[in-house]
């Protein structure tokens, strides 16, 4: 509470005018924004672009945070959007990398890999390919499943975020869900 | 119950876009069925797996250059926004508990400003000087009242649209802040003749004075009652048309 207070004050006061008290909340919050624009995005560098805008738009906009949702919820937001504005300059958005079955084959024998230091390369292994099938993904697949997987937003959230129905926003999760299987139990799900 | 499809399973694994029936039917049928439990066993294994992979983290550096990158676009922002003294001199005045002495000193300086240039005017035109300073005068109250009135907006608005407590709390405090002021400027505007600027400001007084008051965990009825108010009255509406009249520079001499 004493947190959620504290904030506020750092708001109203980066609202007015206050450079410090908005470099404040970047530094706060920068972190969590890279992570999201990250995985949606899939790109380093165009994360920290969008993070860039993101806080840019924010600050535009601060004067009309009116605090029915936490600060960081409103951040993310405009971050979500601002990761899939910079994917969309970059003709990024729905592209998806040519089938490549060898990436497949190695997913197929890394899953039933020995122990030990193969047994690490070939996890390595599974985590490229899981974020190769992440890559495949179009981006409000992506950015769906990023923010009910590791953002932990609810369906509804993600509708609002996204501007979709409750129901496209399912299907852009179980096609995610379903790609991903498809990846790491390829005999099992069709992707 | 219909078969149980892989998307059910999905949602039951992150407990969302299901009501309780159909949770506690997935539940029953996963305590039954042993096929059943592999097929979630292995969503749950996908997604286990999503997980192990690390967080995407910025690097070191990352903090600085984004500052670095940020901070000229946000001053070009600054800059094409304009503040007006005004404005400067509120942020300056802030925190809210200083409201009332930007009050004061809003009037002791349009006082001010009328007597110096009444007193150091040119003596063979007394009728320009005194309209002169009474000009200026007024031209120094209109703007400490505008950023009033934009405070007092916002206090509005906020009140009447938000449901945080941490917002409200704090609304509470620039609500009560502005009480004094709103007075002072009354009365300021009263003595520079502004009757119809007064009687606003008069009129603007006890929905302060009732939003400074609100309790610390307002109900919805208060709240409402309040958006009601709003809409009956359009009180925002002539707070904001009163906002910009004050804001429109005078017409210029030719």
């Amino acid at each position: 509470m004493r947190m959620a207070n504290d904030e506020a004050r750092w708001v109203a006061r980066a609202g007015a005018g206050d450079a410090a008290a908005f470099r404040h909340l970047v530094d706060a919050h920068s972190a969590a924004l890279f992570r999201v624009c990250a995985r949606i995005t899939g790109d380093k560098a165009l994360a920290e672009d969008a993070v860039q805008e993101a806080f840019f738009n924010a600050y535009r906009h601060l004067r009309e945070f009116d605090g029915r949702s936490a600060f960081s919820t409103w951040l993310h937001r405009i971050a979500v959007n601002a990761a899939l504005g910079e994917m969309r300059k970059r003709n990024r958005i729905e592209a998806a990398l040519p089938e490549d079955d060898e990436a497949a084959d190695v997913l197929a024998s890394s899953l039933e890999g020995p122990p030990g230091p193969e047994r690490q390369a070939v996890s390595a292994a599974v985590g490229r390919d899981i974020e190769t099938q992440l890559k495949r993904m179009s981006a409000i697949e992506r950015t769906a499943f990023v923010l009910r997987h590791h953002e932990g937003q609810s369906i509804e959230e993600i509708s609002e975020t996204l501007s979709l129905s409750e129901s496209a926003s399912k299907q852009a999760i179980f096609r995610a869900v379903r790609k991903l299987r498809g990846a790491l139990e390829p005999d099992g799900v069709e992707a | 119950m219909n078969p149980i499809s892989d998307e059910d399973l999905v949602l039951y694994h992150y407990r969302d876009g299901l009501d309780a029936a159909a949770l506690a039917g997935i539940a029953a049928a996963l305590d039954a069925s042993d096929a059943l439990r592999t097929r979630y066993a292995s969503i749950e294994q996908t997604l286990a797996r999503v997980d192990a992979l690390p967080a995407p983290e910025p690097d070191r550096d990352f903090n600085a250059r984004l500052w670095r990158r940020l901070e000229p676009r946000l001053q070009t922002r600054a800059v094409l926004q304009r503040p007006s003294w005004a404005e400067r001199l509120q942020a300056w005045l802030s925190p809210p508990r200083l409201a009332f002495a930007g009050a004061a000193c809003a009037l002791a300086l349009a006082v001010g400003i009328g007597f110096y240039a009444g007193r150091h005017s040119a003596p063979e035109t007394p009728t320009v000087a005194s309209a002169q300073a009474d000009a200026a005068a007024a031209r120094v109250l209109d703007a400490y009242v505008a950023e009033h009135l934009r405070a007092t907006e916002g206090v509005l608005m906020t009140a009447s649209n938000s449901d945080s407590t941490t917002l409200l709390d704090s609304n509470r405090e620039l609500a009560a802040s502005l009480v004094e002021s709103n007075r002072l400027y009354a009365l300021a505007a009263a003595r520079a003749g502004n009757t119809q600027l007064a009687d606003f400001l008069r009129q603007l007084e006890p929905v302060l004075i009732s939003l400074a008051n609100q309790p610390a965990s307002p109900s919805i009825e208060p709240a409402q009652g309040l958006r009601d108010y709003l809409r009956s009255t359009d009180l925002l509406f002539q707070v904001r048309a009163t906002e910009a009249r004050l804001d429109k520079p005078a017409p210029r001499k030719t």
